[in-house]
């Protein structure tokens, strides 16, 4: 690992500047699950470590029915997962966060982590895209919110400017809302997706977003409005998982091919569908 | 590169140090400490040999920087035992089972355990396997690891062994 200065800033407006001060000199540094292993690799060699953990207030989980659900940036995805408020109304939330790593991976790493992150995998994404969650923005300049499908815009790259540091998600609350969270992994724990997704119903509409099939999460507007409003019939639901298919676009790596991504796609929308219906 | 001041319990010692930022907790309970019980394997998360307890949750130490550990709590396997040496009784049942064979893995499924015993006395199997799902070993095949703490939960259950 190579040298770097670890600095503990304890306002958002202090690691903002010094974010803003060093640029691309800096990282910011929350539950460090991903960031230790590319710091030790070498994969990154910042000179300044900006540790995010002694700003008060990042930690905060809160929900009520007005705003919906807070998850601060600096909130475990193991806290996340044991919640009663996000088991209650958002179980397949917390059942992707249960599905990251181990549990000493879920000790440490965060939900924000995930997200800012921005692999087209990340287990906790596709809950928050089902549900519309909006990303809390803050720097010098002021604070901003950007829908979670605007925030993440390629294959680890963000709408983050300069300066800026995400400060929570925020998820709406539905009443009623029910939904489903698959992972399909090579085997049953510790691993990435190989596909990840989540149907939520939401009044009459069902929003469907999936993980490890482009180079963001995705949503599947088509689909979506094919079974809007309607009852939710074996073939309709045979239909909507074959325009399920071309509403993604997979690629071959070394979890799966892409033609087994594009099955399961269709599988996991039939299964969601129907487990909702 | 500055130092960082940290001052951390371990194993319900106070500690302070001048730690580099560049080493991870792994390396400053190792290297510093000299508390080898820990082990270094995969140092990226995967494997679990250096799992220790920090504020009653199990991390992997291979994946904390020094200066984190300023203000933390943190149990290693050296902290186990009681302070006249008698083993825990889930030290014991890993010896009863024969939950081993090389041992390099045992201290991390040990602080695993002992951190799902401490949170839920009585877990089902299922919960025994989720918790140790972190965990690696290449040698036992993991079922009598699940046995070892699984008497432990029959024991805490007033159950016969």
């Amino acid at each position: 690992m190579k040298e770097f200065d670890y600095l503990q800033p304890k306002t958002i407006a202090e690691a903002s500047e010094l974010l803003a001060q060093y640029g691309k000199a800096a990282v910011l540094f929350n539950g460090g699950t991903d960031l230790v292993i590319q710091l030790r690799e070498n994969l990154i060699a910042p000179d300044y470590v900006i540790d995010i953990k002694h700003i008060p207030g990042l930690d905060q989980l809160a929900f009520d029915q007005e705003n919906g659900l807070t998850i601060g940036a600096c909130v475990t995805v193991a806290r996340l997962a044991a919640d009663d408020n996000v088991k209650k109304y958002y179980p397949f939330l917390a059942e992707a966060a249960e599905s990251i790593g181990s549990k000493q991976v879920r000790n440490r790493a965060t939900c924000i982590g995930n997200i800012v992150n921005a692999s087209p995998l990340c287990d906790t994404g596709t809950p928050l895209y089902a549900m519309d969650a909006v990303v809390c923005l803050e720097s010098k300049g002021g604070k901003r919110e950007l829908p979670i499908s605007e925030f993440i815009t390629f294959v680890k790259r963000t709408a983050i400017r300069d300066g800026e540091i995400v400060t929570s998600i925020r998820v709406p609350y539905v009443e009623g809302a029910r939904g489903v969270f698959t992972k399909v992994a090579r085997r049953k724990e510790v691993d990435l997706s190989t596909i990840c997704g989540t149907a939520v119903k939401i009044k009459d509409e069902y929003h469907l977003a999936f993980g490890a099939v482009a180079p963001t999460p995705v949503r599947m507007p088509k689909t979506e409005a094919l079974v809007r409003g309607k009852e939710l019939t074996d073939q309709l639901i045979e239909e909507a998982g074959k325009l399920a298919r071309t509403e993604v676009s997979p690629i071959d790596d070394v979890r799966a091919s892409k033609a087994y991504r594009l099955d399961v796609v269709e599988v996991v929308v039939k299964k969601s569908l129907r487990a909702l219906r | 590169m500055k130092k960082i001041h940290v001052r951390f319990y371990i194993n319900e010692e106070l500690n302070e140090l001048d730690v580099q930022p560049n080493r991870t907790m792994l390396s400053v309970i190792r290297d510093e400490l000299h508390l080898t019980g820990t082990k270094v394997g995969c140092g990226a998360g995967e494997c679990g040999a250096c799992t220790v307890i920090v504020d009653g949750k199990p991390v992997n130490a291979c994946l904390v920087l020094a200066p984190e550990m300023d203000g933390m709590h943190i149990t290693t396997i050296e902290g186990i035992a009681d302070h006249d040496g008698n083993l825990s009784p889930l030290q014991k049942a890993f010896i009863d089972h024969a939950a081993l064979q090389c041992g390099f893995c045992t201290p991390g499924f040990i602080m695993s355990a002992t951190a799902l015993l401490n949170e839920n006395p009585t877990p089902t199997r299922d919960e025994i396997k989720h918790a140790i799902a972190g965990n690696l070993c290449r040698c036992t095949g993991y079922i009598r690891i699940i046995e070892a703490i699984e008497d432990v939960a029959n024991q805490n259950k007033g159950g016969a062994n």
